[in-house]
């Protein structure tokens, strides 16, 4: 017969996560604009087991992006200038949304516009429609020309998208912070006190790269959004910092690969994770993460993933 | 549900380079689970453990076999850059990230009689995988292929000898002369023009964007289809990052953007604007 503690050991941990009034079965979610609307990746993985699934951002009318060379690697990383293609919000309720419904997944609509209005306009509709979950509200794109950043770089707009938002849905509303404002910590303040149920970061921070022998950029927007393992530590600081000035949860986004990553971010106090880039190199990657932190959860006997949120200790390792 | 396609380890079979520090053979082993590819699908390969090199690259199949131990893979890649520099530096016996087959194949129209490939460079990969099916279907006794091969020199020329085996003939054109015919290789395919507009004969073309552009002026509106493999940068190989964007008509005048790795790399050609 096993002993009691043995039984604890072996059970299987609790990794369900509340944000902001949405219970997900776990803390690993899709980041918008890595997953396309889904269907793109069901051939490669049982989205029945993400924790959330957040679509490519969606506008009011459709986009159709900006034009090629649209994407660049660069060191641990990739620049994209998508420019927001996407099929527009009514397309994707008609066209997207019903393929996704029939799996047990939160399904998070990340939304974007030009004003304030566009915004709250693409909010109640998604609020309308049956099957979604959540709203991510994406004021820190960095490849268009207006809106987006436009709002996340100030407090002031920042409060007013969201507080917009907010005052046209039910749906718990997470807003994307931008890495290229000023202070992210004092926009994350700015969106809790508009009634943002939670805040996701980071989006891309703007890079650029050049073809030196023929001396033109190599994007033709010029410059891109940087994503992938080169901006994590970036990310996990300004986690970090936000996660100080907020009591509301925050998401972790930026450059994670693996399962140690995950916890790095869950240390410093991230209540979930989004996997952007990674999927594109392994379609499996949320997956794999998700075993590797059920792993490590076992193997230091914690039963509930959230006894390891915001646990970071003082000091360095030890050998 | 279950997981139907992963991200699969093979192993490198053999690397060999064909013309120095430029063209090389590679050889790849894949597990059972390996989709049977079809010719103009690729596959996104990546160096395993290298954050530097985060991207699959994109290589179009030049040869399948399924043989009694596991299915191999061939890829015929030009080095051009970090990616396939370092793909050239891997040994027999080393592994490899391997995510695919991907994409659309090429249409097969078993009513034609002449298949006609157009190929500029390393533009004869996907293409010679195509002649080789052909080669097997049982409408082979009539079917005539014709290769137009074109290449910056003699020393550039590359995939001849299995065109040459599946081929009923291979023309060549090199833009210095050194071999072949001089100049560029739509100029050889349009001096047998005529020949293929008789409703018998299909086009299938992949090469650099100035031979494709080429191309799309010789053909205009002449009554023969044309298929062509495109590139583009590619991130996910799978549709979800749009970065692939290839520039077509849509209705009207107006135009959009398609994905090359999912709703390509073949397309046809008098869809796409060459700008
Ligand atoms: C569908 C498809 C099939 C292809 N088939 C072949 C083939 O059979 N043989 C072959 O030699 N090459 C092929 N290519 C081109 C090949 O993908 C590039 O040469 C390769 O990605 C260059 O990588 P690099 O790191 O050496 O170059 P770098 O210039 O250092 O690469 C930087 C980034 O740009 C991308 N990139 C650079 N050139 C191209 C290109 N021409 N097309 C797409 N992405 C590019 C790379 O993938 C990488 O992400 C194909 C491309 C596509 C889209
Ligand atoms: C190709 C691409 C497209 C993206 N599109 C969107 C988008 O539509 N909306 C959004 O809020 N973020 C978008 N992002 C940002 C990601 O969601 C994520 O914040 C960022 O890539 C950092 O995470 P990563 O390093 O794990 O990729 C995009 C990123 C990439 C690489
Ligand atoms: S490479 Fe990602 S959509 Fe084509």
């Amino acid at each position: 017969m096993k002993s009691k503690t043995e039984q604890i050991n072996n059970s299987e941990p609790v990794v369900a996560v509340d944000i902001g009034g949405l219970i997900l079965k776990n803390p690993v979610m899709t980041a918008s604009g890595t997953f396309g609307y889904g269907k793109e990746y069901a051939p490669y993985i049982d989205l029945n087991r993400l924790g959330a699934l957040i679509v490519k951002g969606l506008s009011l009318e459709p986009r159709k992006g900006n034009p090629p060379p649209r994407i660049m690697e660069t060191p641990c990383g990739m620049l994209n200038a998508i420019g927001m293609e996407n099929v527009g919000v009514r397309a994707f309720i008609d066209e997207k949304l019903p393929f996704l419904r029939p799996f047990d997944v939160a399904i998070i609509a990340n939304i974007f516009g030009e004003t304030i209005d566009e915004y709250k306009k693409i909010a109640a509709i998604l609020s309308a429609a049956e099957g979604v979950h959540g709203l991510e509200i994406n004021i820190s794109c960095p490849n268009v020309k207006k809106g987006g950043i436009a709002f996340g770089a100030h407090p002031d707009t920042a409060y007013e998208v969201t507080g917009g938002v907010k005052s046209l849905t039910d749906l718990p509303v997470i807003v994307k912070l931008t890495p290229n404002a000023g202070d992210i910590a004092e926009i994350a303040e700015s969106v809790e006190a508009a009634g943002a149920d939670a805040v996701s970061l980071i989006n891309t921070l703007t890079g650029m790269s050049v073809d030196v022998e023929q001396r033109v950029p190599h994007l033709k927007n010029i410059t891109g959004g940087l994503s992938g393992p080169a901006i994590r530590p970036i990310a996990l600081s300004m986690v970090w910092e936000v996660v100080k000035r907020v009591s509301i949860p925050v998401i972790g986004v930026g450059g994670i690969m693996d399962a140690n990553d995950v916890l790095e971010f869950l240390i410093v106090g991230a209540r979930a994770v989004q996997i952007g880039t990674a999927s594109f190199i392994n379609p499996r990657a949320t997956l794999d993460i998700l075993e590797g932190i059920d792993n490590y959860l076992k193997r230091h006997h914690i039963t509930d993933i959230n006894d390891l949120i915001g646990t970071l200790r003082d000091g360095c390792p030890t050998s | 549900m279950s997981d139907v396609m992963s991200l699969l380890v093979g192993q490198i079979v053999q690397n060999r380079e064909l013309v120095p520090r430029y063209f090389f053979l590679m050889s790849v082993k894949l597990p059972e689970s390996l989709a049977t590819p079809l010719p103009g699908q690729f596959v996104m390969v990546r160096v395993r453990d290298r954050r530097d090199l985060l991207l699959g690259r994109p290589f179009s199949i030049y040869a399948f076999a399924r043989d009694k131990t596991a299915p191999v893979i061939e890829l015929l890649y030009r080095t051009t850059g970090r990616g396939t520099i370092a793909l050239s530096r891997l040994k027999s016996g080393e592994y490899l990230e391997i995510l695919g087959p991907l994409g659309h194949g090429f249409d097969i129209f078993p009513e034609m009689k002449k298949i006609v490939l157009l190929a500029g460079g390393i533009g004869v990969v996907p293409l010679s995988f195509l002649a080789s099916h052909y080669r097997k279907l049982p409408i082979n006794d009539r079917l005539r292929i014709i290769a137009y091969l074109g290449a910056k020199s003699a020393d550039h020329i590359v995939g001849m000898d299995r065109l040459q085996e599946t081929c009923t003939d291979v023309k060549i054109s090199t833009d210095d002369g050194s071999s072949g015919y001089h100049g560029f290789v739509t100029e050889l395919l349009a001096d047998d023009m005529e020949s293929y507009l008789h409703g018998d004969s299909v086009i299938y073309a992949c090469g650099p964007p100035a031979m494709m552009k080429r191309l799309a002026k010789l053909l205009g509106d002449r009554p023969i289809s044309c298929q062509v493999s495109v590139e583009e940068r590619m991130a996910c190989g799978v549709g979800a990052c749009l970065g692939c964007a290839i520039h077509v008509k849509a209705v009207g005048d107006k135009t959009r953007y398609r994905r090359a790795c999912q709703d390509g790399p073949i397309f046809d050609i008098r869809e796409i604007i060459w700008n």
